[in-house]
């Protein structure tokens, strides 16, 4: 990056510091931050109680039924609800795959143990899970649980299984050319440089990030869904990811200087314009002009 | 050049201040015969002869532009930490080529539409050679004596490649250096002298610190240097040996019946001048090409789904793609298969497409020359050839832009390879079939017309109780009713109202421009004039104008006409 | 038309007559002749001697017509329009940043920056393409539609006869066929001029043998895997089902073509069927494996890494390498698996080489298996 890595041959004890010359992020637009806020309130709320349940749930060993447990939780709502409706509705929707101790089962889903809310978050938000049949990969839907109910899963799964939980704060808190640099490096040989996702092997795809929000695309690099790479916070750092959100989110609302974009997928596009447009309409020109008055 | 037929103070000197000034420039320079017998200069006229100059001038385009982005870029490979317009990528280091690139398109006014058009003018330029090289091709307008032309043309097309290759490197952008790196890898794969020809090219082991600036002067010097030497020996011997045209009535071997130059044909082609250019403006403002900020600095460790060359490339990539993964290994020598799939193959077909003329003079053993042009139907065996190298080239495009195809349509990349694989060999052949059946089909319906006549659309029922259609001869028929017309190369009447049995077609490009009883009026005032006009053509029907005009030919080499 | 002064300085003097200028035409057509013609008469004269006849001529609309005036008002139209959308691309170009609202592109907001390109563009293609539909139009419409035929002449039995005569005559005079001696010398002369010229083009050439640049590549043993940012990993940094790309600890590690290692870890279930090639079982650490990213087919970065099938998919040519088997090629078009790097953990617990790769990385060239 912006030094080659001589200062770094003898590596800085313990912590990870980017050679960035760090400049502020550029202003995110006040009413998406607002609207991002207000959508994340009562989910945020509920990550605070599953992980306040899950501490004090280890403590006293899983004891679901000791009354006095959720008593620290009065004003969030009460977190031992939240598992008991998740729990009623992994029975319901993902026990099937997924096993009745989060286990998996063979030939049908994966363990659950360990994926941690943010796969919960990620599967569940963009309606891939629940599956409808299996495939080559799980198809992208409108997700058919509400928020609360999502919440209510994650809880159930983070107090039984554990794992990465979501973060919190503003997800775009991070620089934006080094975000550039970190997309280009891990994200964009598979979701193509402007996020508009691949091919990959056998009929499996690297998704495009345009409707993917900054929670979605955080949980992912968090839990590494399906065929996905995970980044965990010792590799990508949480404001590394944030950085990344950041520029992912600003390449998608920016304009094209330069007019359409056609699908910001390079050259394929473009050839596809100069043989259809291009010659296309050159030709209809000297057909007209090859015609009599 | 006079302006002036009136006799003034000396009989046939001109009085008006133009014509004095022009005996003037002629007293010093001599230039009133060749520039008459170039005004007078007769070209067919015809839309496929126009996709030539397409390219043309898609290349005034790309020279002008291309000119004007050098006052800005730097081939340099120096590294800087940008610090410009473009928030997303400022601090980020990279080399002073992509960063003067950034700047052409965001600090320069007017810059970005300039970088635009040049890059859609040079997809143009290729686009509309290929485009104009069918046309050559499927005709038949590279025979005898046209062959140096030809050989010329297949020239220019490599070169345009590579001059496009050049200059879609010069931004040294993420899509780009890969493209540079993959051709590395094609200059590593050459038995015996690759590392050494790698080694020469980068100066040293990828990616070195030259490349760029090799390129550049590659790009905007020692290329178009030799392109625009190439096409005005192009045009020079076009001029030389006259276009050829379709046969057609009045049409032989021995003339060229269209428009003068002086004013029709130029004032049409300056129109498609300005059409192109404005073609390429609009493209250039209104659709964004090869948009670097998005897709950031070169760095070998970083790449981009979807990685792939300009379309003129994307074959060769194709090519590199599905080639199987068969490497040659003995005693230690490698011959990797993308020698193979990225050298051999592209030069197979453009060696073949060179020594075309010449392999079909020697199966054809037609050595004559020709300047009337064929209909493809009347050489099947040429036009299923032709189809099928499409076929195959098409394949490869395709191929080359598996990955995306794959991602949009939602198909197997897998798949897609093993559909170049299978389709690359399997469809040209059926290509060449279809094709070859469907040329044979219209030339046996040619001749049915002319033997049998026009389908009128007329049902008659017979004494007999038997129905016929009636058929219009087109011309006198023997005892049978059969026509006693032969083909003659040109396109045959299929509709009664191509040979005036009906009305004419009203008028109009796009919509109706006269009135359908208007029409029928002014085919009878035609129907009369059509005889004396067709005395009037006689004398000249042998194609030849008369000779009665050039008293002076005896015994006078003439003068070197074109 | 020439000057017949011949008294004055700097003519010859005497007997200068004048020759035959203009050719055999002005013998045939004097002055007097010429002017009697009039202006079409004159250009179907000079037609002939070219060799165009003009067989037919098309009148267009009579002036003063309807339709002439119907036509004329509508090619005046698009020259009209043509200047219409220069002058607005002068002031577009122009205004921007003065009476009009600034060019400067800046990523969020400013319409107007994103729309200046397009404006330009469609403007300056309008006015063009304006002007290009006029000059059609103009000859469809407003000029008589000629048709010309000219005859095309084959090669002159003359000139070639009296130019090959000339040619040799040059040839004899010289000497060149009875002199071999000198015609010899005059060949290994052009022999020994080219190969001068030529031996210039050494100066390009560049050893690719001295010193095995293509057999090495910056790592060695115990350098450190140090991340894009300069900082090295731990093997607890990663999660199983996780690949990082890492360079070389040396200057400009995370430049160098061939530096790159993805380093991966890998889930319990790909441990379980991973097979690990002879000579290379300790090339690993724990669940961690390090691969070149260079692809062997092209040298693309090879990075799509798909942890539940266990592939790496190279973007450029689809080469499919598994890294439970050795990251051997299992589809497309790579015929050699990416080479391994031996790794090991140092001292203070970081992540380091155990030496360079095996073998080369990156594309397969000639004497690849023949290195020193």
């Amino acid at each position: 990056m912006s030094t080659p890595n001589a200062s770094s041959v003898t590596p800085p004890e313990g912590g990870r510091r980017g050679l960035f010359r760090r400049r502020p992020a550029a202003g995110t637009p006040a009413a998406a931050a607002r609207d991002r806020r207000r959508s994340k309130q009562h989910r945020r709320l509920a990550n605070v109680a599953g992980l306040m349940a899950a501490l004090v749930l280890t403590g006293v060993g899983y004891s679901a039924l000791a009354p006095g447990a959720s008593a620290a939780d009065d004003s969030t709502g009460n977190p031992s609800n939240a598992v008991e409706a998740g729990r009623e509705l992994y029975t319901r929707s993902c026990i099937t795959c997924h096993g009745s101790n989060l286990q998996g089962i063979e030939g049908r889903g994966p363990s659950l143990i360990g994926v941690g809310e943010a796969a919960v978050y990620f599967q569940v938000h963009t309606g891939r899970m629940p599956l409808v049949r299996q495939e080559a990969q799980a198809p992208e839907r409108p997700p058919i649980f509400s928020e609360e109910e999502i919440d209510q899963l994650m809880a159930y799964i983070q107090e039984n299984g554990g794992g990465p939980t979501l973060p919190s704060g503003d997800l775009r808190a991070g620089d934006l050319a080094e975000g550039g640099e970190l997309f280009r490096l891990n994200c964009a040989q598979c979701h193509n440089f402007a996020g508009k996702g691949g091919a990959l092997s056998s009929g499996k795809r690297a998704p495009s990030l345009e409707e993917a929000s900054d929670m979605v695309i955080y949980s992912a690099m968090l839990s590494g869904p399906e065929n996905m790479p995970v980044f965990g916070d010792n590799q990508l750092t949480p404001d590394e990811k944030r950085s990344i959100i950041n520029y992912v989110q600003t390449l998608k609302a920016q304009a094209d200087p330069g007019g359409a974009g056609i699908g910001r997928v390079g050259p394929v596009a473009e050839g596809l314009v100069i043989w259809v447009v291009g010659v296309g309409a050159l030709l209809f020109g000297i057909f007209w002009m090859g015609t009599k008055a | 050049m006079a302006t002036n037929t009136v006799p003034g103070p000396r009989v046939g000197q001109p009085t008006s201040l133009a014509g004095k000034a022009a005996f003037e420039v002629d007293d010093r320079l001599i230039v009133a015969g060749p520039l008459r017998r170039t005004l007078n200069k007769v070209f067919p006229d015809h839309w496929s002869f126009l996709l030539g100059e397409i390219a043309l001038y898609s290349f005034i385009v790309l020279l002008l532009s291309g000119t004007w982005l050098t006052f800005f870029y730097d081939a340099s490979m120096k590294e800087v930490i940008y610090d410009g317009t473009y928030a997303p990528l400022r601090g980020i280091e990279m080399s002073a080529a992509y960063e003067s690139t950034l700047n052409i398109s965001f600090d320069v006014r007017g810059g970005l539409l300039i970088r635009q058009m040049h890059h859609w003018a040079a997809l143009l330029f290729v686009a509309s050679i290929v485009v104009h090289l069918l046309r050559i091709f499927f005709t038949g307008a590279f025979r005898r004596p046209r062959e140096t032309n030809w050989f010329i043309g297949v020239t220019l097309l490599v070169l345009a490649m590579l001059e496009g290759f050049a200059g879609y490197t010069l931004p040294d952008d993420l899509l780009s250096g890969g493209g540079l790196r993959i051709f590395s890898a094609v200059f590593l794969s050459i038995p015996v002298i690759g590392t050494w020809v790698y080694f020469t090219v980068f100066g040293g082991d990828f990616p070195g610190e030259v490349i760029i600036g090799r390129l550049y002067i590659l790009h905007v010097l020692i290329i178009p240097a030799i392109l625009l030497g190439l096409i005005a020996l192009h045009l020079l011997i076009l001029v030389k040996q006259k276009h050829t045209q379709f046969p057609g009535a009045g049409r032989t071997e021995h003339n060229v019946v269209g428009n003068r130059l002086f004013p029709t044909f130029a004032a049409k082609a300056t129109g498609l001048l300005f059409i192109v250019v404005g073609l390429c403006a609009a493209l250039g403002g209104l659709v964004q090409i090869n948009p670097i900020w998005l897709l950031g600095p070169y760095n070998p460790a970083q790449v981009t789904a979807g990685s792939q060359p300009d379309w003129y490339i994307g074959f060769v990539d194709g090519g590199a793609r599905i080639f199987p993964p068969w490497e040659i290994v003995l005693w230690g020598y490698h011959i990797p298969p993308v020698f193979w799939g990225a050298l051999g193959l592209p030069g197979l077909m453009f060696g073949a497409l060179a020594l075309y003329p010449v392999l079909e003079r020697v199966l054809t053993k037609d050595t004559a020359s020709h300047h009337l042009l064929q209909r493809p139907r009347d050489v099947p065996v040429r036009t299923s050839l032709g189809a099928m190298a499409v076929t195959a080239y098409v394949v490869l495009w395709i191929s080359g832009g598996n990955d995306l195809i794959a991602d949009k349509f939602d198909l197997s990349l897998n798949a897609m390879i093993w559909f170049g694989r299978i389709g690359f060999l399997v469809l040209p052949p059926i290509a060449y079939w279809a094709t070859y059946r469907i040329c044979i089909g219209l030339e046996r319906h040619d001749r049915e017309v002319l033997e049998h006549g026009i389908e009128t659309g007329v049902i008659r029922r017979l004494p007999s109780g038997e129905f016929i259609e009636v058929h219009q001869p087109l011309g006198p028929v023997d005892a049978h009713g059969h026509g006693q017309l032969a083909y003659g190369g040109a396109s045959v009447p299929k509709k009664m109202n191509q040979v005036g049995g009906a009305r004419r077609a009203i008028r109009g490009f796009f919509k109706p421009i006269e009135e359908p009883a208007e029409v029928q009026r002014q085919a009878e005032i035609e129907a009369r004039g059509l005889e004396s006009e067709q005395a009037s053509r006689e004398l000249s029907s042998s194609g030849r104008p008369s000779e009665g005009g050039r008293p002076s030919e005896g015994g006078r080499p003439q003068d070197p006409r074109d | 038309m020439s000057t017949t002064d011949h008294s004055r300085p700097g003519s010859a003097g005497g007997a200068d007559e004048p020759g035959q200028l203009h050719g055999g035409p002005d013998d045939d057509y004097g002055p007097e002749q010429l002017a009697a013609m009039d202006r079409t008469e004159l250009d179907r004269l000079g037609a002939r001697y070219d060799g165009v006849e003009v067989l037919h001529v098309e009148p267009v609309a009579p002036p003063g017509s309807p339709l002439d005036k119907r036509n004329t008002r509508q090619v005046t139209l698009w020259f009209a329009l043509a200047a219409l959308f220069a002058v607005a691309f002068v002031v577009v170009y122009a205004g921007s940043g003065w009476f009009l609202p600034s060019w400067a592109w800046s990523t969020g907001s400013s319409t107007w920056s994103a729309l200046y390109t397009p404006l330009l563009g469609a403007l300056f293609g309008l006015s063009m393409i304006s002007i290009g539909i006029g000059l059609v139009l103009y000859v469809k419409k407003l000029l008589p539609h000629e048709t010309a035929v000219q005859d095309k002449h084959d090669g002159s039995h003359f000139d070639r006869v009296t130019t090959g005569a000339t040619l040799m005559g040059g040839l004899d005079s010289s000497g060149l066929p009875r002199r071999k001696l000198l015609a010899g010398t005059l060949g290994l002369l052009g022999l020994a001029f080219g190969a001068m010229l030529l031996s210039l083009l050494g100066g390009f050439i560049k050893n690719p043998n001295k010193g095995n640049p293509l057999g090495t590549t910056p790592w060695a043993d115990g350098l450190r895997l140090l991340r894009d940012d300069g900082t090295p990993v731990r093997p607890g940094d990663q999660v199983a089902g996780s690949l990082a790309t890492v360079f070389p600890a040396v200057p400009g590690g995370n430049k160098a073509y061939d530096g790159a290692v993805m380093l991966i870890r890998l889930r319990p279930e790909q441990l379980s069927e991973l097979r690990i090639p002879a000579g290379r079982e300790d090339f690993g650490y724990g669940d961690y494996v390090a691969y070149s990213k260079v692809c062997t087919h092209a040298g693309c970065p090879v990075s799509l890494y798909e942890q539940e099938t266990s592939r790496i998919l190279c973007p450029c040519h689809q080469s499919q390498f598994d890294v439970t088997d050795g990251a051997k090629p299992v589809f497309g078009p790579a015929t050699r698996p990416l080479p391994q790097l031996p790794i090991t953990v140092d001292d203070e617990g970081y992540f380091v080489a155990r030496g360079d790769f095996p073998e080369p990385v990156g594309p397969s060239f000639w004497n690849m298996g023949r290195l020193g």
